[in-house]
């Protein structure tokens, strides 16, 4: 790898940290909005659920999100603040459907400390103040003006240093805040404080609470005419206010997040750290509340924000587990609970760890991640494109075609399944054992090839050959109709819906039959100045048995020309270019958007949008799916309809958010494809390939499918041997009745059922902390290293751990060897045979050796000081990579001579690593505790011996999020002809759910992407007028530096969802062709 | 440690946080250094140590024998004990001997803010230098009109390159490197001026501490200083109630009931934006008592500005106080006897939580908010004139007259050796076998 890298996430952020509920696209319309760390959704509230109408990126870790409404607005503005200390307002323009910024701001000081307990951004409920805590002992105050605009942020000084939470009370003649705070001696208090418009200042507030619950941490304002604010602690709740205090005990819980129920604010649902939904009640007597209730409903994810939609449906978002859409019932179910879950929305954060293995081995590369926390904890099996699960196979070589056929138009089911080869039709079908036989439709020609086939209206089935198109009744099977080819010509190519039929003989002849009851009637005959390549009338419009369009591609000239039917008059004509003939044409309609897809000869598809009235085509696009000839055909599966595109690298292609995605399928080659809607095969594709016709149901239809199995507790570090076909995972399970509150395990799972096979439980807290599988030099065996720590209560740093050594025995982990050491065993690598520890400050090499019984041990042999604590170790040879917590990278070298570790560079950077890799010997990667990547190298070559030391940072990038893991691997299956796979890969995980692709690139390419990426920020403006350039550029608390060195994917990929005409504003200022850049950042996105 | 590593792991924990929480935990649990040691080339009382504010890597020391050395911090010249004690010598070193080295005294050794390319003495020989840190060459020199107490430089300077030096004079000078001569005088101290530090919120503020116990702040925009601080008047900053029968004040705070007590240090909260239309107003024609009002009884040995902006720590005769800058609240430091002849340099945490005064011949660390002595660093032979904070290693660097520079780095580090001991004995017991 090198040192111009390319950073892309192929799985978006999941993991949902803040939501909320409001009229943000129209004053009727109500509106759930999801932030996902760097993302915002929006979406609309509908009787069949929630409809995504916007996914945007935000240039900026989300800190605060709140829905409001200025005086005068008939809807809700949307304000967000980002960690990065900047804020903006948004609106919705309905009529562009886009985000529109009204105000955008930095509120960045120069002075005060950040706080601890994270950011805190409120809006008072009466739209006089937005009120930010950034710093301790600061709260600053946006005030708004009369007409709703924001004016000039000042600071007010806050004595509360450690502050815990703030909110706006509501029924207040001045806007007051209500502090919930820690004081020195470390007991929290609740106190109000009114903010002063006119002074700048605080005056103090109407009422206070000393001496609350030890963990209280959350405040929730009561809305009018109750006021007041309810104060959320572990073991009490108290209602306070300036004339009532009301408070009851608790079930000891930590609450998470909170929901209002009603617009009075008498109910609230509260959400705790074990996943229970309560409902909180505040009983009044009009104004007077008397009392509070907390009743258990139920259980959900964990949740970290709750917001009520309508009609008792709740949106749980979750960071540690799938966020829900629940239903909250009236009446109990079995189990007592109140809680219904509708939908579930895939979340894979945290990713603690995660390993590449290819299961399949078919050299396509999945991820398999540690996701979630605590009971809401599993694996997920990450692949990219489209899995077909074989149901049925058998071996016909020399396949030309197959088609299903029903045996009567309104049947559900497929009947038939046409098979064509070169000299020969064969017809299968289902018999009473759900078997496929051989069978006759006896109006059928079976000694030639078919061209098409298809069902027919009136119960009639159409085969068409190369001299005839025959029309069968599907009852009988017996022959209605006959259509010939008149003499001397053959049809070369035909196809056929329901009602109609279009083929073409030599010569540019094109022949249009309508089909009737028994009739096939020659309706047109057109002559075409070159021969037909490929022909569709795909019903596009509303009737589905009839197309008003057919698509037609043309030899010599390549084009492809649009007809309308039935008078085959010439609507549109488009010059494909190149040399490469059109091989297939589809028209179809993906959501409710008209295409026309053209395959040809090379594997490369083209696209158009159909305006279908003026038969106009836009928006011509070009990407390459594979190197062979391509067949396209439409299925359908869940109710929407997809085109699959059969080559020697299947694809299928669909329409998400009305944007064409390609997605490969796993098989490696298919010449043709059916949809096989059979009684025993339900919703299954015929699929043709390699001497085989198998039958399979497709995985649902998204680019990186993602595969639960959830463990129902905590997995922190997850490892593959190949060889015993196994995973081992270190675990743990929280106990909330048990003395000892967790659990920790090594459990092995088998690789292909992820069945739990053994379990090995660690000893009273001991912790599972890194594990490995490796082998030894002179032993064959395959063995997992698991590394642990024993984390006493009383003790800061841990002082003893052990090293275990299993071998798998049929299924059972057995433990062959232990060894103690002097503290938590952070990380563990197999280094030349042997292996190689971190230990605390220490990295420790260990050999394996043989004892006189027999037996084996490890031996220490030597060891390395010097790190603060050596958190991450990565190896490569004899090289030893370190990622400290505090102290950047060091490269160690182990010297074969001396039989010792020696350091010989550092990176003198005061950098808190998160996660390390290396690129290559040279360069090595890291990830910090600021959300940025970086890279080092070392110049072993310099004439000092201080340059040689001293690790120089070659480049800089802000990810924005917090990687957990570096893995070296790829989600895609290389093509060993295709340009991309020359480029090495690694993957990331990270604590929001992203699986991110690094990709080094060759130096030219990396200046050409690097040109493309400065054109395209000043063509796409940032989300609240947030700029790329800031939120890509390498941030610490000491300095800040444009990113170099790492290309924003991302932003370079969003290249293919530009318009044209701004694709042409770029291609203009780049002084490259647009088709040039659209194939260059088509191949990039081959990588993820 | 490992349950900290997996709560931000899982981003239970937020990063700043993590960060925060541990480096705490380290500093809490500093000791003398058994692992790291500098050489030190000195012959004399060591005044003045800094780390350099770019890479966090150098030490600069000056010393009582006219002489200044730069260490590196992060990589040993040697080792020594098999390893285990990485000995620290001076990169290089001026002196008497230099050419244009200082004749007495250095006092003030600091480094020019934006690189390591330069640094700059103050001397009780009069003079200020600056010198060229890789040629180890004088490059300028101011004539002071009298000996050099203190000199400092602003850490967020954009605009301008201006020394500010505190000498036997009652003005305070700042000296322009760019031009070579002085910028502004500073009129307003009554007798000599001991300390001089730069704002950490605004490029143009300049506190001053004099021998006359008077701390004043200065906009160096403008003429004349434009606040004073009084010990007499101090605000604790307790809002007024608005309702008459509000709930009780939390606000009784620890602050005022230590104003009685004799042995102390003072910390002065800085509060800008706020309360500066406030003091804006004041300014021109600030009110002659106002003007003559003290911080200190007697000389104000220290100042130090904590990071953060917000507050301003300053030592006096037997005392250390922090200031909330701009309102004026006052937090007294049980210190004990502090030294009143000498400048002292007091030090603070990142927090800042803990601050680090030097108390005759020990460093004694306070909690900010609490007053109280939280640590005791014991070490030295003689009297601690300053100490400084690393804080890219939680280390803490002490030295005073007995020319030692001490390292002080949390604890822990000794575990690592004593498993290496018995690993080794394990290794024999195997040969033995």
């Amino acid at each position: 790898m090198s040192v111009w890298n390319y950073v892309v996430t192929a799985q978006k952020p999941t993991s949902v940290t803040h939501s909320c509920v409001g009229n943000f696209t129209s004053p009727q319309e109500l509106n759930l909005i999801v932030a996902k760390c760097t993302r915002i959704e929006i979406h609309l509230l509908t009787p069949q659920g929630l409809e995504a109408i916007l996914d945007v990126p935000l240039y900026g870790r989300i800190a605060t999100l709140e829905l409001f409404r200025p005086h005068g607005e008939a809807q809700d503005l949307l304000f967000i603040a980002t960690e990065g200390y900047k804020f903006c307002v948004l609106q919705w323009d309905s009529e562009s459907s886009e985000l529109i910024t009204r105000a955008m701001g930095d509120v960045a000081d120069r002075i005060g400390r950040q706080t601890d307990n994270g950011q805190i951004g409120i809006i008072d409920p009466d739209c006089r103040f937005i009120g930010l805590h950034l710093y301790d002992g600061l709260f600053k105050v946006i005030p708004f003006d009369n007409k709703g605009q924001l004016k000039e942020a000042y600071n007010i000084r806050l004595e509360e240093l450690q502050v815990l939470d703030i909110k706006f009370l509501y029924g207040c003649a001045k806007p007051t805040i209500a502090v919930l705070y820690q004081d020195n001696k470390d007991a929290r208090h609740v106190k109000t404080y009114e903010v002063s418009q006119k002074e700048k200042d605080f005056v103090e507030g109407p009422w206070s609470q000393n001496n609350l619950d030890n963990g209280a941490d959350l405040l929730i304002p009561v809305p009018s005419p109750l006021c007041g604010v309810l104060i959320i602690g572990e073991e009490t709740i108290v209602y306070c206010s300036a004339n009532a205090l009301k408070a009851i005990p608790i079930r000891s819980s930590i609450t998470k997040a909170y929901g209002r129920v009603d617009v009075d604010g008498s109910r609230y649902l509260l959400g705790d750290h074990a996943g229970l939904i309560h409902l909180l009640v505040i009983t009044h007597e009009k104004e007077k509340v008397t009392g509070l209730k907390m009743e258990l409903l139920g259980e959900t994810s964990i949740a970290s924000t709750i917001s009520y939609l309508d009609n008792a449906v709740v949106f749980i978002g979750s960071s540690y587990g799938d966020s829900q859409l629940i239903k909250l019932n009236m009446q109990p179910d079995a189990s007592g609970s109140y809680v219904e879950i509708i939908e579930k929305y895939v979340n894979l954060g945290p990713i603690v760890d995660f390993c590449v293995v290819d299961l399949e081995r078919q050299g396509q590369g999945q991820v398999v991640t540690c996701s979630g926390a605590y009971k809401d904890g599993s694996l997920r099996i990450v692949r990219n494109g489209i899995g077909i699960n074989e149901q049925a196979s058998v071996e016909l070589p020399g396949i030309k075609g197959i088609w299903s056929l029903k045996s009567s138009i309104d049947d559900a089911f497929d009947t038939f399944l046409v098979v064509s080869f070169i000299s020969e039709t064969r017809i299968l079908a289902m018999n009473i054992e759900d078997e496929l036989e051989d069978t006759e439709i006896e109006g059928f020609l079976s000694q030639v090839q078919t061209l098409f086939c298809h069902d027919a209206v009136y119960n009639q089935l159409v085969q068409i050959t190369s001299n005839s198109v025959r029309l069968v009744s599907s009852t009988t099977r017996q022959l209605r109709n006959k259509w010939d080819a008149p003499a001397g010509f053959t049809v070369n190519v035909a196809t056929a819906n329901a009602s109609q039929v279009l083929l073409a003989t030599g010569g540019g002849h094109l022949v249009y039959i309508e089909i009737g009851d028994g009739t096939l009637t020659e309706v047109k005959h057109a002559q075409l100045e070159y021969e037909v390549s490929c022909l569709d009338i795909n019903p596009t419009g509303d009737n589905p048995n009839y197309s008003q369009l057919a698509a037609v591609g043309m030899w010599t000239d390549i084009s492809v020309r649009i007809f309308v039917l039935p008078d085959l008059t010439l609507f549109t004509k488009e010059q494909l270019g190149g040399e490469i003939i059109p091989r297939s044409v589809l028209l179809c309609a993906l959501e409710g958007i008209s295409y026309l897809l053209c395959a040809l000869g090379d594997g490369h598809l083209l696209n158009f949008q159909l305006d279908t009235s003026t038969g106009e085509l836009r928006d011509r696009k070009k990407v390459s799916l594979g190197t062979q000839p391509i067949t396209l055909r439409t299925f359908s599966s869940k109710s929407a309809t997809h085109v699959f595109a059969a080559s020697d690298r299947p694809s299928v292609i669909y329409s998400n958010n009305k944007k064409l995605i390609y997605s490969n399928v796993n098989l490696k080659e298919v010449s043709h494809m059916c949809p096989f809607n059979s009684g025993a095969f339900p919703d299954s594709l015929a699929i043709a390939r390699e001497g085989e016709l198998t039958i399979g149901t497709i995985d649902e239809i998204q680019k990186l499918h993602i595969r639960t199995i959830p463990i129902g507790e905590h997995a922190r570090r997850i490892c593959h041997q190949e060889q015993t076909r196994t995973f081992a995972i270190c675990s743990l399970r929280n106990q909330p009745s048990a003395e000892e509150s967790e659990m920790h395990f090594v459990r092995l799972l088998d690789d292909r059922d992820f069945e739990f096979l053994a379990t090995y439980p660690l000893d009273a807290f001991e912790y599972g902390c890194s594990i490995l599988s490796c082998s030894f030099t002179d032993d064959k065996n395959v063995y997992y290293c698991v590394g642990t720590s024993y984390v006493l209560p009383e003790e800061n740093e841990p002082t003893k751990g052990r090293i275990l050594v299993f071998v798998v025995e049929e299924g059972k982990l057995q433990l062959v060897a232990e060894k103690e050491t002097k503290g938590s065993v952070y990380s563990l690598n197999a280094f030349n045979g042997k292996l190689l520890a971190a230990i605390n400050q220490k990295i420790q090499l260990y050999k394996w050796t043989l004892r006189d019984d027999g037996t084996r041990e490890l031996q220490s042999e030597c060891g390395h000081h010097g790190h603060i604590l050596a958190l991450y170790v990565q190896t490569r040879g004899d090289f030893i990579v370190v990622g400290d917590l505090m102290k950047s990278i060091s490269l160690l070298i182990y010297k074969h001579e001396e039989g010792a570790i020696e350091e010989i560079a550092r990176d003198y950077n005061a950098s808190w690593m998160t996660a390390v890799g290396i690129l290559d010997d040279d360069t090595y990667l890291g990830a910090d505790n600021c959300y940025n990547l970086f890279t080092v190298k070392r110049h072993s070559e310099a004439a000092t011996d201080e340059e040689r030391c001293r690790m120089e940072v070659v480049g800089e990038y802000h990810i924005g999020e917090f990687v957990n893991r570096f893995r070296h691997g790829s989600l895609v299956t290389r093509l060993p002809d295709s340009e991309t796979s020359q480029i090495p890969t690694m993957i990331f995980g990270t604590v929001n759910g992203v699986i991110g692709v690094m990709a080094s690139l060759p130096q030219e390419q990396y200046a050409f992407l690097e040109k493309l990426q400065t054109s395209m920020r000043k063509v796409i403006k940032g989300v609240g007028g947030l700029s790329h350039e800031q939120w890509r550029s390498f941030k610490n608390e000491k300095r800040s530096a444009d990113a170099r060195s790492f290309l924003d994917g991302d932003l370079i990929e969003s290249f293919m969802d530009l318009s044209r005409r701004k694709m042409e504003e770029i291609s203009k200022g780049m002084d490259v062709q647009v088709e040039e850049l659209y194939k260059r950042v088509e191949e990039l996105t081959r990588l993820h | 440690m490992w349950q900290a590593i997996q709560a931000r792991e899982t981003g239970r924990t937020p990063c700043n946080s993590f960060a925060n929480q541990l480096k705490s935990r380290r500093i809490s649990s500093l000791q003398l250094c058994n692992r790291k040691d500098f050489v030190s080339p000195h012959r004399g009382a060591v005044n003045s140590l800094q780390v350099d504010l770019t890479e966090g890597r150098y030490l600069l020391s000056g010393a009582s024998d006219g002489s200044a050395a730069v260490f590196d911090t992060q990589r040993a010249t040697d080792s020594e004990a098999s390893g285990l004690i990485e000995k620290h010598k001076c990169v290089f070193s001026v002196d008497k001997g230099h050419e244009h080295g200082h004749r007495f005294a250095v006092s003030s050794a600091v480094w020019y803010p934006i690189d390591t390319g330069l640094f700059v003495t103050g001397s009780f020989d009069h003079l200020i230098k600056v010198w060229d840190t890789n040629t180890a060459q004088a490059v300028v020199d101011f004539k002071m009109p009298g000996k050099v107490y203190r000199t400092a430089m602003s850490s967020l300077a954009m605009s301008h390159t201006l020394i500010a030096a505190g000498t036997e004079d009652v003005q305070v000078r700042l000296c322009d490197i760019a031009s070579g001569a002085f910028s502004h005088t500073l009129s307003g101290h009554r007798d000599g001026v001991m300390s001089v530090e730069w704002s950490t919120s605004s490029e143009w503020v300049l506190y001053t501490g004099g021998c006359d116990g008077a701390i004043r702040f200065w906009d160096i925009r403008r003429a004349g200083c434009f606040r004073v601080l009084d010990q007499s008047v101090t605000q604790l900053g307790v809002r007024p109630p608005i309702l008459k029968h509000s709930a009780v004040s939390t606000k009784v705070s620890a602050e005022k009931s230590s104003s009685g007590a004799k042995n102390r240090l003072k910390t002065l909260h800085t509060r800008p934006s706020v309360e500066k239309a406030r003091q804006k107003r004041l300014h021109p024609g600030m009110l002659s008592t106002l003007d003559r009002a003290t911080a200190h009884y007697g000389v104000v040995t220290g100042l130090k500005a904590t990071n953060d902006g917000m507050y301003l720590l300053s030592a006096g005769k037997n005392k250390a106080v922090g200031y909330s800058i701009g309102c004026n609240t006052l937090l007294n430091f049980e210190t004990g006897r502090l030294q009143t002849s000498k400048a002292i340099q007091m030090a603070t945490s990142d927090d800042p939580a803990l601050v680090f005064v030097p108390c005759m011949k020990t460093v004694k660390a306070f909690g900010m908010w609490s007053g109280r002595t939280t640590l005791m660093f014991r070490g030295h032979y003689e009297s601690v004139n300053t100490c400084c904070f690393n804080s890219t290693d939680q280390e803490l660097y002490t030295s005073g007259a007995d020319r030692q520079i001490l390292v002080w780095s949390p604890g822990g580090s000794v575990e690592g050796e004593m498993d290496q001991d018995e690993e080794a004995a394990e290794d024999k017991d195997n040969w033995s076998d």
